[in-house]
């Protein structure tokens, strides 16, 4: 019997008769959209694209207990700044989970900003900040960041369901600001419940896009980026 | 200008879910494999098919790592999000005591096998007719879940058994996850709240044949890089 050996053989590329292609719609998309807004206003430039960019942050904190407590290893998360924290999640007493709002101590873990950036790299998965990220201020070269709007349900209609993701910034820097590269920041602390130890890891890079194109927004202009996830589309 | 502006509601999901972006493959491909052995350890089986029916709580648990668990860097609150989809609590009531303890999350995968169909909606959060772990009739022994990963791809593994006389016929599976919010409750006693959903349904047509005595490791892989 060799089911062992067969739990070991793992697949690195998705099989070719797996992908679901044929008389069947894709099962699940995430698509990045730009609204560019001129001074007064008005649409001048909607920008789309499918986004397929989760970083190693974000698989790494995706990955269920039993990835961490049958092959007993932990995932190194690596923040904006290049620092790292272990991640090894489990129940009990001395695994540090990500932290849950509580009436005791809290460990704020929240969504920072959809980050814009004017650089790009060339592997989204390996990356824990965005290539040149574009300050939040009204100076040469930044953009006004306004606060970013998580989701609040899930929206369903039929199959299809879908949340999403969105922020809006202000040019107001006396020049054009072209945008290339974006991506989803977030805060992460991990604690144990008993709060014995934890971690701030500090904003990590979980979602990032090179744009297919640069999108360019006029002085006294905004731009709103629109993050959506779906499934079955 | 290259539209007129956004006024509705239905404007900005026409917006946000474009459907005039060229064909290509999706941000997230899945498949389902199941390999049958006999009780000699002879492969007697062997099936894979694409996944085709993740459900919104796929969509929900993957919000967890991009929204985070807090509603903002200010507040003890849980984005309503959690609370609304997931049925998560916005708080959980920790002891206090010189503000010690806290509270965290975590959530593991399993894989559910059921004998049943129904039709798939994005809502559904359990199978049809799931096989219930065990060596009685109509039962299967599950073995432990395996999870590994390459790159944006997780494998889901489990093997059963077939202890029982009668042959058994696999008609379903979900990829299941239970997520736990554990802390110290307000009588000082170690507390874990368990929350399950079904992440993704498919169903095999033909059946996934088990006679006596048989195993098989059935496998569920999801990459998100299409």
């Amino acid at each position: 019997m060799m089911i062992g050996k067969e739990l070991n053989d793992i697949n690195i590329r998705m099989p070719e008769d797996a992908y679901d292609i044929g008389n069947h719609v894709p099962t699940f998309n995430a698509y990045l959209i730009a609204v560019v807004k001129d001074s007064e206003g008005k649409i001048i430039k909607v920008h789309k694209q499918k986004s397929h960019s989760p970083t190693a942050n974000f698989i790494g904190l995706f990955l269920p207990l039993s990835y961490f407590s049958t092959n007993n290893v932990s995932f190194t998360i690596t923040n904006v700044t290049g620092g790292t924290c272990t991640y090894k999640p489990g129940l009990g007493g001395s695994p540090q989970d990500i932290a849950y709002p509580n009436t005791a101590y809290n460990h704020n873990t929240y969504i920072v900003m959809i980050q814009v950036g004017s650089g790009q790299q060339s592997n989204p998965y390996t990356a824990t900040a965005l290539a040149a990220p574009i300050a939040n201020g009204s100076g040469a070269g930044q953009l006004v960041y306004q606060p970013v709007t998580p989701p609040s349900t899930i929206t369903i209609n039929g199959n299809t369901a879908y949340f999403y993701i969105t922020q809006t910034y202000n040019n107001l820097s006396g020049g054009t600001i072209t945008i290339t590269e974006v991506g989803i920041i977030l805060e992460l602390q991990v604690t144990t419940y008993t709060n014995t130890a934890s971690t701030n890891c500090g904003n990590i890079l979980v979602w990032y896009d090179v744009l297919s194109s640069p999108i360019s927004v006029p002085n006294a202009g905004s731009v709103t980026i629109y993050y959506t996830f779906v499934v079955n589309p | 200008m290259v539209t007129p502006d956004l006024v509705s509601g239905e404007d900005i999901a026409k917006l946000i879910i474009p459907d005039d972006l060229p064909d290509g493959q999706p941000t997230l491909t899945a498949y389902i494999e199941a390999k049958i052995y006999d009780k000699e350890g002879h492969v007697i089986q062997y099936h894979r098919q694409p996944m085709r029916s993740p459900t919104q709580w796929l969509l929900a648990l993957m919000a967890i790592p991009l929204i985070g668990t807090y509603s903002s860097s200010s507040s003890n609150q849980a984005p309503s999000f959690l609370v609304n989809v997931l049925g998560l609590p916005s708080q959980v009531n920790s002891y206090l005591f010189e503000s010690y303890n806290s509270a965290n999350i975590s959530w593991d995968f399993s894989i559910q096998l059921g004998s049943g169909t129904q039709a798939f909606n994005p809502t559904l959060n359990s199978l049809a007719a799931p096989i219930a772990n065990g060596s009685g009739a109509g039962q299967l022994s599950y073995g432990t879940v395996t999870v590994t990963y390459s790159g944006t791809t997780i494998y889901t593994y489990v093997t059963v058994i077939n202890y029982s006389s009668t042959t058994i016929n696999v008609t379903e599976i979900g990829l299941m996850a239970t997520i736990y919010v554990q802390f110290q409750n307000s009588n000082n006693a170690y507390q874990v709240n368990k929350y399950t959903y079904l992440l993704t349904y498919d169903t095999f047509s033909p059946a996934i044949t088990l006679p006596p005595g048989a195993i098989a490791t059935f496998k569920v892989a999801i990459s998100f890089s299409g």
